[in-house]
């Protein structure tokens, strides 16, 4: 077996013939949604599904992701904490904000929170960003992955409040959210504008892609706040 | 400015002119989030908190900061999910339960069908007749010659059944039965409930057609904030997403369709029709969930409004023939 960082906390490990990504486990022994675990001298991994999970599939794309130890990041849409649970586990010693405003899931979220001390839950709606002003700080990250048919808007907006400069905006399109009937790279596209042409706030986009097989018309957007 | 631990004035300059600290106690940090996320004050985002909460004395580093706040955003987290919860949430759950039982109840009655009939194909009954004839009566020859249903046994070309056969078959009818009669209780609890989450939806679409648009809908308050357009053609789902797709018609209308006022106009006004109905359940959600005063002549508005639809059309016909 050979494990080996790819960028940011994630780990690619390849065994026999299968090449799968993985992130440090947090909290060793702990597993967040039965997905599996491999140790590697004395360290364990958990493996990330990017089936499950946009960030994953961004990851295994080769997206850069941009996390480090201590990074602080604002995660927008954390659902029950599939995917939170990597991104804690990629930021040992930073901070996730994560806001999501369905309560049922939130309850689901809370659990995770009490094991994973770096997980800052708000229970917000992610299109009113001052709603967590008194509890959010600049951050180095934001990942959003919400499903709403304003999430370029969404992103924007929480990023020309939250994002510092050199920042890195990580933002996953769902076409279907927006028109579901329309083409998704049509969408795509005015998403895509939607982020660029921003008032007061310069985004420059570093890499898109789309993310079929693992999720069909979803767009993966790395963006980095240069202004 | 009201921060999660403690009310800042910052200078223009960016000098901390006052700092009035809350308690470190994770409970009481937690109250405060709880009310400032209700009152919805807000202030400019992205300030460097952390850092203004080490310039006031707070906390002293990193991980104390940390750990104050994430214990408290849990706490205030529970507190929200607390009074998240509102009065139509049982009423959505019965209906959800409503929908569970008819999709189970369905294949355990068919497989009851296709098992007791190997034994008696001749009977003819379903659902919940069969199972409430099998739970009652058993086998074949279980039956007295008196039973109505006797002459059908005779020459029948089912196959034998044995006594545990008998057993088991009599039980599982049994379960059957006990979830129809779950459904009835259910539809009953809504009946009695209804008015008390939404008076006017209630009294203008009935209990269970009301409950079931809130159910759709997610919440009272989001069937209230839905345009009366979407109101009309929810539960039209597949042909909403067909006119959408491929310009097929328009629906015209959705489970509303279900409603008396509908189903008994005459089938060139119904589009009309729902559309009246559709407007005025908006209303009436919109009053449940915003002041839930109650306001019977809703009803009476409604009733006149299909009655001079009904009218109209009534006139341009017999002008038509003149
Ligand atoms: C596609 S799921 C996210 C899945 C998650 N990122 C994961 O991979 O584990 C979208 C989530 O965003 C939440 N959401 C949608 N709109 C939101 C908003 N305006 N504010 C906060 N959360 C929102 C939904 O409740 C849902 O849980």
């Amino acid at each position: 077996m050979k494990v080996q960082e790819l960028s940011g906390g994630v780990y690619e490990i390849k065994g026999g013939r299968k090449k799968q990504i993985a992130t440090r486990n947090l909290v060793p022994g702990n597993i967040v949604y039965g997905e599996r675990t491999i140790e590697d001298e004395s360290v364990e991994y958990r493996v990330w599904n990017p089936r499950r999970s946009k960030l994953g599939a961004m990851a295994i794309r080769k997206f850069q992701m941009p996390f480090s130890k201590d990074s602080r990041v604002l995660y927008l849409g954390a659902a029950s904490g599939t995917t939170v649970s990597h991104v804690s586990d990629m930021v040992p010693e930073g901070v996730v904000y994560a806001v999501e405003f369905a309560p049922t899931t939130m309850r689901q979220l809370l659990r995770l929170c009490d094991v994973r001390k770096n997980i800052v839950p708000l229970l917000a709606d992610a299109s009113r960003p001052v709603s967590y002003a008194h509890v959010v700080e600049p951050v180095d990250v934001i990942f959003q992955d919400v499903a709403q048919p304003n999430q370029a808007e969404i992103a924007v907006d929480n990023a020309r409040q939250y994002l510092k400069k050199g920042g890195n905006l990580l933002l996953s399109i769902k076409a279907r959210s927006v028109d579901s009937t329309a083409v998704p790279e049509k969408i795509f596209k005015e998403q895509l504008k939607i982020l660029s042409a921003a008032q007061g706030i310069k985004l420059k986009i570093l890499k898109k892609q789309n993310l079929s097989p693992f999720h069909i018309d979803h767009m993966g957007i790395v963006a980095q706040r240069i202004g | 400015m009201d921060t999660w631990f403690g009310e800042v004035e910052i200078s223009d300059e960016g000098e901390i002119e006052k700092c009035n600290l809350s308690s470190r106690d994770p409970k009481e940090l937690a109250e405060r989030i709880h009310q400032i996320q209700k009152k919805g004050t807000a202030f400019r985002a992205g300030i460097e908190l952390r850092e203004i909460a080490f310039q006031c004395g707070f906390v002293d580093n990193d991980s104390e900061y940390l750990s104050l706040l994430q214990e408290a955003c849990v706490e205030a987290a529970r507190q929200s999910i607390k009074e998240s919860y509102t009065p139509d949430l049982p009423i959505i759950h019965a209906v959800g339960v409503i929908d569970d039982i008819d999709e189970a109840v369905n294949l355990l009655a068919e497989r009851l069908s296709v098992w007791y009939g190997d034994h008696f194909p001749e009977l003819g009954l379903k659902t919940s007749d069969l199972a409430s004839f099998v739970e009652s009566k058993g086998l074949r020859n279980d039956m007295s010659p008196d039973d109505s249903f006797y002459v059908l046994t005779e020459n029948s070309m089912g196959c034998p059944m044995g006594e545990k056969e008998g057993l088991i078959l009599k039980a599982f009818a049994g379960d059957i039965l006990a979830l129809y009669e779950r459904r009835s209780s259910l539809e009953q609890y809504i009946r009695d409930n209804m008015e008390d989450v939404a008076a006017n939806l209630c009294h203008l679409a009935g209990p269970l057609l009301g409950a079931r648009l809130i159910s759709m809908a997610g919440s009272l308050k989001k069937l209230a904030s839905l345009p009366s357009s979407t109101i009309q053609v929810m539960g039209a789902n597949n042909a909403l997403f067909k006119h959408l797709r491929s310009k097929a018609p328009s629906p015209k209308h959705g489970i509303i369709f279900n409603h008396p006022l509908v189903k008994g106009s005459s089938p060139r006004n119904r589009g009309k029709i729902a559309r009246a109905l559709a407007a005025k359940i908006s209303l009436a959600a919109r009053i449940d969930a915003f002041s839930g005063e109650f306001r019977p002549f809703l009803k009476d508005e409604l009733e006149k409004k299909v009655a001079s639809i009904e009218s109209r059309q009534e006139k341009k016909r017999k002008g038509v023939g003149k």
